[in-house]
């Protein structure tokens, strides 16, 4: 989609620029309509003085050349005059050798004529009854002075024009910047919320965008208790299956059933293998994937709980560090991260002699986690097999794996990658790679 | 070693009960929440053994109330709510190890073992060792300079409690309280008498009696 700005901008451009011209254009032909006929009242008054000028002398009609104005005389003056009597014609002396064409009809005539020098004429043609016979009288004037700043009036107009439609674009830009301020506000929210940075967004916004954010942040909530809820069902689900299973594994491994070796070993393999299934498929129905745009793993306060509970778990022995630049918020959820890091810390533990690392770093288009431990670490031709171990469920082996079915479950989900090669500590080291989110 | 478990599962709890009484442990059974709050911080418990999904009061609210109390006994978490996070809130409100469902008896023996011994500070050995007695939690047995000793279920459990305590004065009182469920009748002398067997047993040395105080196992403290 263009941005709104870009359009808004392209339709005010184009109306301006259709009004400007319009008005401009409009305006000039008024103002030259205006001129013509107050040009026209003037011509009209110089034949009146020319039929005046018109005598009758001791050779019949005559013209009193005292009468006449100077510019009649002077030649190309602009002004110019003919006289059509019955038998004869008179021309003014300015026209020189030029003949003035005589008009079709009485009036001011709304074509210009062409006169000499480049000139253009305004022509009036006044028809009298004078001495008993009719005299025609045409008088012309330049008008191409007028022409002329008609057309430096239109070009400083088209000046002007161009630095309005500048300054308005301008303004508008501004204008609309500012109106969309909120806009580009709940954009830049939106983008924090999927870098987990906020859960919801500002209920401040413009009347225009409030059921929007509302409804926005109707649905993360939706999306979260949804979440909580499926979660707590699991987790009784979870409890209704195991406890019953609990007691069956207690059972079996009975005194009496000692006796009978075969009896309790395919009840235990069976037990375990309803166990395994219930374990993964809770742990992966818990998952929260994608779900929550604005969910986030600070690590500031989530890692020092998570390696005190390893701690407690594998005793004091080990030296457990983590690594995370200060502020480092991951854009995943909270239980699933936990969920990941402690299965793959959980297992560096147990095989680590004396040390295990967490390194968290942000890259770019993502993040790096690390995990080292300083145990035997996993021979490269294993490497492979261990990872794709437990890809399908009956092949899982429960104790013996890395315990991956869930870690693979979750970067899967994540669309991140899982790598196993030898730490510089000397055990494994596990590193994935996860894509930051889409934004 | 006296044990609450809390455990609102019937089936569960008995086979808990049989297993750990097995062992040589003195178990007393609830199955509220609300009773466990209660009693959990008024009788001498070693250790307890708390679920998580409690009629009554959840085991999270229980646990908090006892640690807000100030109860120090080892408590460890039995729960199907496995998940890292659930782990995490669990040991945050106080406990101190935790044990998903379904789990092997053994399994939750051992842990029982290894947090009892984590409390008296002896984290690290696979044996219970004192006053150069190495015993055999698993097969009920102590030995001593590589000859094996046989003891009763009630020798078992006494000499476990004074290893457990080496070094330390413990009156009879103390030890009936330690030693025996919430149901069974105390009798104080039948705690001497057990006294002179283990004497008979290991040497007379071995446990030193202070009149009008009590019994002090000897070898070193702890």
């Amino acid at each position: 989609m263009r941005s709104i700005q870009r359009r808004l901008s392209l339709g005010l451009i184009s109306v301006l620029l259709i009004i400007g011209l319009l008005l401009a254009q409009s305006s000039l032909w008024l103002f030259d309509r205006s001129l013509r006929s107050y040009l026209q009242t003037t011509l009209q008054d110089e034949t009146q003085t020319l039929l005046g000028a018109v005598v009758r002398g001791p050779n019949g009609l005559q013209l009193d050349e005292r009468r006449l104005s100077a510019a009649f005389k002077r030649p190309y003056s602009g002004l110019y005059f003919r006289i059509d009597l019955a038998a004869q014609s008179w021309r003014s002396r300015s026209l020189w050798d030029r003949e003035m064409q005589p008009a079709e009809r009485a009036g001011l005539q709304s074509a210009l004529s062409d006169g000499p020098q480049g000139q253009q004429w305004l022509v009036y043609r006044a028809d009298y009854q004078r001495y008993g016979q009719p005299i025609v009288i045409h008088v012309a004037r330049d008008y191409t002075p007028m022409l002329n700043s008609f057309r430096q009036v239109q070009k400083i107009v088209l000046g002007l024009g161009v630095a309005a439609l500048v300054l308005i674009l301008l303004l508008q830009r501004l204008i609309v910047g500012r109106a969309l301020r909120p806009l580009e506000q709940t954009r830049q929210q939106i983008m924090q919320l999927q870098q987990g940075q906020r859960t919801q967004l500002d209920q401040h916004v413009p009347q225009e965008l409030e059921s929007l954010v509302a409804q926005i942040n109707h649905l993360l909530t939706h999306t979260e208790d949804t979440l909580k809820r499926s979660r707590n069902a699991l987790g009784n689900l979870g409890h209704a299956l195991k406890t019953p299973l609990a007691v069956l594994v207690s059972l079996a491994s009975r005194e009496e059933l000692k006796q009978l070796p075969q009896l309790r070993e395919s009840l235990n393999g069976q037990l375990q293998q309803i166990e395994q299934r219930i374990a993964r498929e809770l742990g992966r129905a818990r998952l929260a994937g994608e779900a929550l745009p604005g969910a986030h793993f600070d690590c500031a306060s989530e890692l020092p709980e998570l390696f005190a509970t390893l701690a407690m778990i594998h005793g004091n022995h080990l030296q457990m560090d983590w690594q995370a630049e200060p502020g480092l918020r991951l854009p995943w959820d909270r239980e699933d991260l936990l969920e990941l890091l402690g299965n793959l810390l959980d297992n560096a533990c147990k095989w680590a002699d004396s040390q295990v690392q967490l390194h968290i770093s942000r890259q770019a288009g993502g993040y790096q986690l690390l995990i080292e431990d300083d145990g035997p670490g996993i021979a490269a031709t294993q490497r492979d097999e261990v990872l794709s171990r437990g890809s399908r469920l009956d092949e899982q082996v429960a104790g013996h794996g890395l315990g991956l079915g869930i870690v693979r479950d979750i970067v899967e989900a994540w669309a991140g990658q899982l790598r196993l090669d030898e730490s510089p500590l000397g055990g494994l080291r596990v590193t994935l790679v996860l894509p930051g989110k889409r934004t | 070693m006296r044990l609450l478990l809390v455990e609102d599962h019937v089936p569960l709890a008995d086979e808990l009960l049989a297993g750990l009484t097995r062992q040589g442990y003195a178990v007393d059974w609830l199955a509220d929440g609300r009773d466990a709050a209660y009693q959990g911080a008024t009788e001498p418990y070693d250790l307890i053994i708390l679920d998580l999904g409690l009629p009554g009061k959840p085991g999270l609210q229980v646990l908090q109330e006892w640690r807000a109390g100030g109860l120090a006994t080892p408590v460890l978490i039995l729960t199907a709510r496995s998940s890292w996070a659930e782990r995490i809130e669990g040991l945050k409100a106080g406990a101190d190890d935790y044990l998903s469902k379904p789990f092997h008896p053994e399994e939750l023996q051992l842990r029982v073992q290894s947090l009892l011994r984590r409390a008296r500070g002896l984290a690290n050995q696979p044996q219970l060792e004192a006053a150069g007695l190495q015993l055999d939690e698993s097969r009920q047995t102590v030995k001593r300079q590589d000859e094996e000793v046989q003891l009763t279920a009630a020798e078992f459990r006494l000499l476990r409690y004074f290893m457990l305590h080496a070094g330390q004065l413990l009156s009879k009182s103390h030890l009936a309280e330690h030693l025996y469920d919430g149901e069974s009748e105390r009798d104080s002398n039948v705690i001497e008498v057990h006294v002179n067997h283990l004497r008979r047993k290991l040497g007379r040395e071995i446990i030193e009696t202070r009149r009008g105080q009590g019994y002090r196992f000897s070898g070193d403290a702890a």
